[in-house]
């Protein structure tokens, strides 16, 4: 069990009657970034703060490296934490915040130096070691914060939402950064967001999760690809989710029709998919828009009306209305933008294989 | 209409200061008058009066008013320090009715707070304990409100993440007060110091009470005198005063650095 850094078993955590984390188990290996990805409210700070030690849970177990946590106060836990608003002491140094840890064990002075040149490289703030917090930029402090959180050596690390607060550019940058200082730590990350895109980026694991449960816990492109309940395919990218009022099985063929609609798809046979699907999940990419009869053989096609374009930039969002109540969106490239207009009609094709089955 | 409202503030600020500096220019220039009478020449200024007050007369009492002052400082900064700390940072059960209950001298005039000790110390037969001990005592009940108040107001401004992110490093609790809680609210506690220091240097109401021969404070000194001579050498010492408590505001702010928690920043 020794590579198993952080477990969870049946983690429970209410506050009177409110249910904030219901009976949630979870295990993460040594050195693996792990994302908790929900909605705000969705219990992942709470479980965060849990493994930390700053809420105590009110029923089940959180092992560290094996070890169970209740009663081990949060100082004694030996785990890294990254905040969401950073909270590096004002009064300090960029050198002295990072120091802290160390500092506070009692390391003799030559190794603190050296362990806090080492973390402000890695994080690459040479030369801003007698810089105090205010003086440096949001996404400078953000990485003062993880040199700090990293120089004493945890060997877990938790992030709450650190990237939230840096704007779009430098949070895309900073992504591909933290997940290179965690693969050279080797060290147990868990990461907390509400983000699916910076979840996504990182992960080894992500764990979704919704109203105080885990949703689906998985790789993130099978999260993507393989969403197990309409939250999960709705949550994570875009995507187009029809309620289900029936499903066929002729042969090795899959029917399913689209409730309130005389829409019938066929579904690829490799999904076992639920006997009682209440939902189908169509990603919008997978959704083509043909022009004549140049389409796929066996493909489901539709046709419909564009309801409503939305330029994205290098895409389109496409509104097709292929019932009264039924709209399917459809991501294409710009470049067709000519030939497509609001009101033109158009054809479009799924891919059987294309069509999720989700039971919720 | 804005340059008239922008007329009108920068003289009514203009009269607010005259207001409150002109009688100062009047006892400074007093100070300095060549005769025993209080007169206005500033051809004829001296500094005599000023030498006068190098006598035990009004050395012993400042001496006295000092000592008390530096004690009461000290005091209310620590009793106000663990209170405010136990009311505003733990949340102790009934930490409302806590402050309330440091805050209640606040509601009781100093006189009637002065007569009360008085009766207390003498029907308790401790009527030795007037000078000094009565004056610190007193000093301190009528100090506490305000260093507990300005104490706790920067534990309230204090940033709980900050606690944690040091905790979770490993720090334990006795050190995230001296290393992080304690230098953060260093402005408050300095303020809160200064104020007691110079309520109770200043103080006449009370101390009226507890004073006793040979341990008398220097304003009351300046009272006493005052009723048979009414001659420059007051003026001096009220300027001197002056003079000492700027100094002292200016030492405790170099060292505690609260004008940042008064203009609202931090260092």
């Amino acid at each position: 069990m020794s590579d198993i850094d952080i477990e969870l078993i049946s983690v429970r955590k209410t506050y009177g009657n409110a249910l904030v984390v219901g009976d949630i188990s979870l295990s993460i290996p040594k050195g693996e970034f792990v994302s908790l990805l929900g909605p705000s409210g969705c219990g992942k700070t709470t479980t965060l703060n849990m493994i930390a030690g700053f809420q105590q849970p009110t029923g089940g177990e959180i092992r560290i490296r094996g070890r169970n946590q209740a009663g081990v106060p949060p100082e004694k836990r030996n785990i890294g934490l990254v905040f969401q608003n950073y909270a590096l002491f004002p009064h300090m140094t960029v050198a002295e915040n990072v120091a802290f840890g160390l500092r506070m064990k009692g390391a003799p002075r030559a190794e603190i130096d050296q362990t806090v040149n080492t973390a402000l490289k890695s994080v690459h703030l040479e030369g801003f070691e007698a810089h105090y917090p205010k003086e440096l930029s949001g996404g400078q402090q953000q990485r003062t914060a993880l040199a700090r959180a990293i120089a004493p050596r945890p060997s877990v690390l938790l992030l709450d939402e650190p990237l939230s607060n840096l704007d779009l550019k430098l949070r895309e940058a900073m992504r591909v950064e933290l997940k290179e200082i965690q693969q050279q730590l080797a060290m147990t990350f868990v990461y907390v967001t509400h983000d699916q895109e910076e979840a996504m980026a990182m992960s080894d694991r992500v764990v979704v999760m919704s109203g105080g449960v885990i949703a689906q816990e998985d790789k993130p492109e099978n999260i993507y690809n393989a969403p197990r309940t309409s939250f999960v395919a709705d949550f994570i990218g875009k995507s187009n989710i029809l309620p289900v009022s029936a499903v066929r099985a002729t042969g090795d063929q899959r029917e399913i029709t689209i409730n309130h609609s005389n829409i019938s798809l066929a579904v690829g046979s490799d999904q076992a998919g639920p006997p009682a699907a209440r939902f189908c999940c169509i990603r919008p990419e997978d959704v083509r828009i043909i022009g004549g009869e140049a389409f796929a053989e066996g493909a489901n096609v539709l046709d419909g009306t564009i309801s409503k374009i939305v330029n994205l930039g290098a895409h389109l969002d496409l509104w097709v209305t292929v019932d009264r109540d039924i709209t399917i969106k459809a991501l294409v490239r710009s470049s067709r933008s000519d030939q497509l207009k609001t009101g033109n009609h158009v054809s479009i094709s799924i891919a059987p294989a294309a069509i999720r089955l989700l039971h919720e | 209409m804005n340059r008239l409202l922008s007329g009108l503030f920068w003289i009514s600020l203009c009269l607010i200061l005259a207001f409150i500096t002109l009688p100062l220019l009047v006892v400074v220039a007093a100070s300095l008058s060549p005769s025993s009478m209080v007169t206005f020449s500033p051809a004829d200024w001296t500094m005599k009066w000023y030498a006068a007050l190098w006598a035990s007369k009004w050395l012993d009492p400042f001496i006295l008013s000092v000592k008390i002052a530096v004690i009461v400082s000290l005091v209310s900064g620590v009793l106000g320090a663990l209170g405010a700390y136990a009311v505003a940072y733990e949340k102790c059960p009934g930490s409302e009715a806590i402050m309330a209950f440091l805050l209640s001298p606040l509601a009781v005039p100093q006189i009637v707070k002065g007569v009360a000790i008085v009766l207390f110390l003498s029907s308790a037969g401790l009527y030795t304990l007037l000078g000094t001990p009565g004056l610190i005592a007193g000093h301190i009940v009528l100090t506490l409100p305000f260093a507990a108040r300005m104490i706790a107001t920067s534990i309230y401004n204090f940033d709980k993440n900050l606690d944690r992110a040091a905790q979770i490093l490993g720090a334990s609790k006795w050190q995230r007060v001296r290393h992080i809680l304690l230098p953060l609210i260093k402005p408050g506690l300095f303020s809160g110091m200064t104020f007691a220091f110079i309520i109770s240097f200043n103080n006449i109401p009370l101390s009226v009470f507890l004073v006793r021969p040979g341990q008398t404070t220097l304003p009351i000194t300046v009272i006493n005198y005052m009723e048979y001579s009414l001659d420059p050498v007051l003026a001096a010492v009220n300027v001197a005063s002056l003079i000492f408590i700027l100094t002292t505001i200016f030492l405790f702010e170099k060292l505690g650095g609260f004008s940042a928690q008064i203009h609202g920043g931090s260092k």
